[in-house]
């Protein structure tokens, strides 16, 4: 590039710092905007990424394509998009918990950290309970706990390391022993309970169906506060296990992308997440409604479940 | 139970001329991707889905079943005119498609496994719309030590497709069983053989290694062979004999049992999750084959195998519906998108869909069985269409087939890193073919191996790694004993033919 270009570059990237903030709602993409989904194709997040591009889309006009990049619950996606050049179109969709969990875990393997992403806001979080067949023999932890005393030890279904991890939380805590068999996620684990190999199961939605047909119950909720679904239920911190998970599925792009677009784009997923047709798909995906922490909020989300999820694989 | 009148309201509702168009659209558009390789169903029903928010839900839905049931008839296309699967499960159709292709009568072959396609289908459909229920709940009593068992089953049968060597046989299992331990282990989720890429952590992804070993070294196998010369890409010299462009009700009805059979075992696999058409394909092919008077004909141009085949892995479909409707659980890929695309028109599938959307799902019935003629009716024009395409000359069918492959691998694995596992599959298994390894076997190895590693690891859990316990279920014996039966008499009868 000759000198002359590059002032003129240099003096019209000052202008676009400067000015900014004006140009947020001007902002337009140069071409069409790429959602990552971490996840394959006809899972909850695929589902949500799709409805929400296409909501993007009919509000702002802009042409969004949906990608899926699945591998290792979001990590391979987030890898790809902290290795690419910043390029103000290319976002990140994924849920929290798992990334954390790997960032704990094997950070020091991972190219990226919390830091390597400007965050645009959430879309929802995830209620994740435990569950058992209506006929199971107890109503509560507290009576999970005591049968599997009582019966030498118990099978609970977990999909995923965190579930593994509070239930070995609940082992050492109370004594109790279970069998603890791995599935591969919600839907087989209804399946075991259905099929009564195993007597409990974590479930993040997939137990709804039978919830209302009344063919399961709720043990216990698994996030910080109490399920919205079951307010009278006690959590796993409620009964005396120091642990819970509170996945959030939220929207990312690479650190250092132009603030003007990450306003734009951060304002448009916040208009998208309150339109009707928004709320119906979250609400049939998680059983809730759509909650956007915001940009800051989500960092914060961010920093706060890295410290929780430390805690929670003691390091 | 859902009483008649929804049933009829439902059928009702299917057949509106509205329907209809959706339905054609999403058979052509299927038998289409299904026939070009390297693309396939799956991939086509996850781009279509954005397409259908706008429509009302059983337009939006029947055009989804449309596709799915389309691509099966299409997969089976390329797997007969060049020996190059687009899909996994086509596989065990070409192994005695393509010789009928090249002894000129590709339309013969095609149409065989477009009817045993249809008919498979047709019958699980039927077991779908009539039995599910009670079907769903056999299938809930299959734990995990009854699907090792069944998953342990299947790998004796295949044993009958091993061929001359037995060694061979099982080094090809051993490494496609290594091929599917790659990516975080099931128990705790610990990556293993990543390498420091994570785009491996979920495994190697199916479409990248059984295209790669199914097509693109086929592909590579041609090219070593072509030295030079233009020749068509099929030798569709007519035998001037118009039986050899048909399939006679003859030839159709001595298939009857083979493809009864198939479909059989197309529908109780795919009421079990998981296990997948594949599988189901080269059960009911190695089955037809042992208990045939002539098991030398199959791999030659036997009919017969064609029927086996595709009424085995088309009936899958359907019953990929049976967990997914009565208790949510998606038997697959293509059942996921489905479910996605309920979640997505504001239903749940499970134990309450029938009772309270009843119309809408005996509506997805109607819709299916509308699609199942339409696929009959597509599928004999599309034929032609597809025979005359791949008499073109080889170096324009192949070169296109390779960028065809390229663009849909990318597709599905959305990138480039699946392309390069493709090309790394596809020299091992053109040199595995030289060198006379079975691939069928290894991706038979590599499509079970997850799910066999998911089960003994949930089956040890469940039994503290007491093996007594396997005793308890009457199935899991059962099965098991089955298999020592099948390896002991498939590696007599390889014995005897290599004897004669």
């Amino acid at each position: 590039m000759k000198l002359k270009s590059k002032l003129v570059a240099l003096a019209a990237s000052a202008v676009i710092a400067m000015s900014a903030p004006a140009m947020a709602q001007d902002w337009k993409p140069d071409g069409p905007l790429t959602i990552q989904i971490g996840f394959g194709a006809g899972g909850s997040t695929d589902t949500m990424g799709r409805v929400l591009a296409n909501v993007m889309k009919e509000n702002t006009g802009w042409n969004i394509v949906v990608e899926n990049k699945p591998g290792g619950g979001g990590v391979a996606m987030f890898t790809g998009l902290s290795q690419r050049p910043v390029d103000d179109k290319t976002i990140g969709m994924g849920v929290s918990i798992p990334v954390l969990v790997q960032l704990v875990q094997r950070g020091d393997q991972l190219p990226f950290d919390i830091d390597s992403f400007d965050y645009l806001g959430t879309v929802a979080k995830a209620e994740l309970a435990l569950v058992a067949s209506k006929d199971a023999p107890f109503d509560d932890l507290e009576g999970l706990i005591a049968y599997a005393k009582e019966q030498g030890t118990l099978p609970v279904a977990t999909m995923a390391p965190p579930q593994v991890l509070m239930m070995k939380q609940t082992m050492s805590t109370t004594g109790a022993e279970f069998n603890l068999v791995t599935a591969d996620g919600g839907a087989e684990v209804m399946k075991l309970i259905l099929g009564g190999q195993v007597l409990a199961g974590f479930g993040s939605g997939e137990h709804y169906p039978y919830l209302e047909s009344g063919d399961m119950k709720v043990i216990a909720g698994a996030n910080q506060a109490r399920l919205s679904y079951a307010p009278e239920v006690k959590t796993f911190v409620e009964s005396g296990i120091n642990a819970y998970v509170d996945p959030v599925f939220f929207l990312a792009m690479k650190q250092g992308t132009n603030p003007a677009a990450l306003e734009a784009i951060s304002a448009a997923i916040d208009a998208a997440t309150k339109a009707p047709e928004f709320a119906e798909i979250v609400q049939n995906a998680v059983k809730g409604d759509p909650i956007n922490m915001g940009a800051e909020g989500t960092r914060q989300m961010m920093v706060d479940g890295l410290a929780n999820a430390k805690i929670l694989f003691a390091k | 139970m859902v009483d008649l009148s929804t049933i009829l309201a439902g059928f009702g509702d299917a057949f509106s001329l509205f329907n209809l168009a959706f339905v054609l659209f999403g058979v052509v558009l299927g038998q289409f991707v299904g026939a070009v390789p390297g693309i396939g169903p799956i991939m086509a029903m996850a781009i279509a889905i954005p397409f259908t928010f706008g429509l009302d839900p059983l337009p939006a839905i029947a055009f989804l079943v449309g596709v799915n049931k389309g691509g099966l008839v299409g997969g089976a296309v390329p797997a007969v005119l060049m020996n190059t699967p687009g899909t996994p499960d086509a596989a065990a159709t070409a192994m005695d498609g393509y010789p009928m292709a090249k002894q000129g009568k590709p339309l013969k072959a095609t149409k065989m496994a477009l009817f045993s396609s249809v008919t498979g289908d047709t019958f699980s459909d039927i077991v779908l719309i009539t039995v599910s229920a009670p079907l769903a709940i056999l299938a809930l009593k299959m734990g995990p030590i009854e699907v090792v068992a069944l998953i342990v089953f299947a790998f004796s049968i295949l044993a009958g497709l091993i061929g001359n060597s037995l060694t061979k046989g099982i080094i090809a299992a051993a490494l496609g069983l290594l091929a599917a331990s790659v990516g975080q282990d099931p128990e705790n989720f610990t990556p293993r053989l990543i390498f420091g890429y994570w785009d491996l952590f979920d495994g190697l992804a199916l479409p990248s290694v059984a295209i790669g070993m199914l097509a693109i070294s086929e592909i590579l196998h041609r090219l070593s062979e072509a030295h030079g010369n233009m020749r068509p890409a099929i030798v569709a010299k007519d035998t001037g004999n118009p039986d050899d462009r048909r399939v006679t009700w003859a030839e159709y009805w001595s298939c009857r049992y083979t493809m009864l059979r198939g479909a059989t075992i197309g529908t109780i696999l795919g009421a079990l999750p998981g296990i997948g058409s594949t599988a189901a394909a080269f059960m009911s092919y190695a089955m037809t084959k042992a208990s045939s008077k002539d098991p030398g004909s199959f791999g030659k141009g036997n009919i017969q195998g064609i029927a086996a085949s595709e009424s085995a892995n088309s009936a899958v479909v359907g019953a990929n519906l049976i967990p997914l409707l009565t208790l949510g659980i998606p038997g697959s890929v293509g059942a996921a998108l489905i479910i996605s695309a309920f979640m997505i028109h504001g239903m749940q599938p499970g134990p309450l869909l029938f009772e309270n959307q009843g119309r809408l799902v005996y509506g997805l019935f109607g819709a299916m069985i509308m699609a199942n003629f339409i696929n009959l009716w597509v599928g004999q024009l599309g034929l032609r269409l597809w025979v005359k395409v791949v008499s073109a000359p080889e170096s324009i069918i192949f070169s296109s087939a390779l960028l065809l492959c390229f663009v849909g691998v990318s597709m599905a694995t959305s990138g480039l890193f699946g392309v390069a596992i493709m090309l790394i599959f596809a020299v091992i298994g053109y040199l595995m073919a030289s060198f006379g390894y079975s691939l069928v076997i290894f991706i038979i190895a590599f499509f079970l191996g997850p799910r066999f590693e998911k089960s003994i690891a949930q089956s040890l859990a469940l039994t503290n790694g007491d093996l007594t316990q396997v005793l308890k279920s009457p199935v899991a014996v059962a099965l098991l004993v089955l298999s020592v039966v099948s390896v002991v008499w498939f590696l007599r009868k390889n014995a005897q033919e290599d004897a004669e």
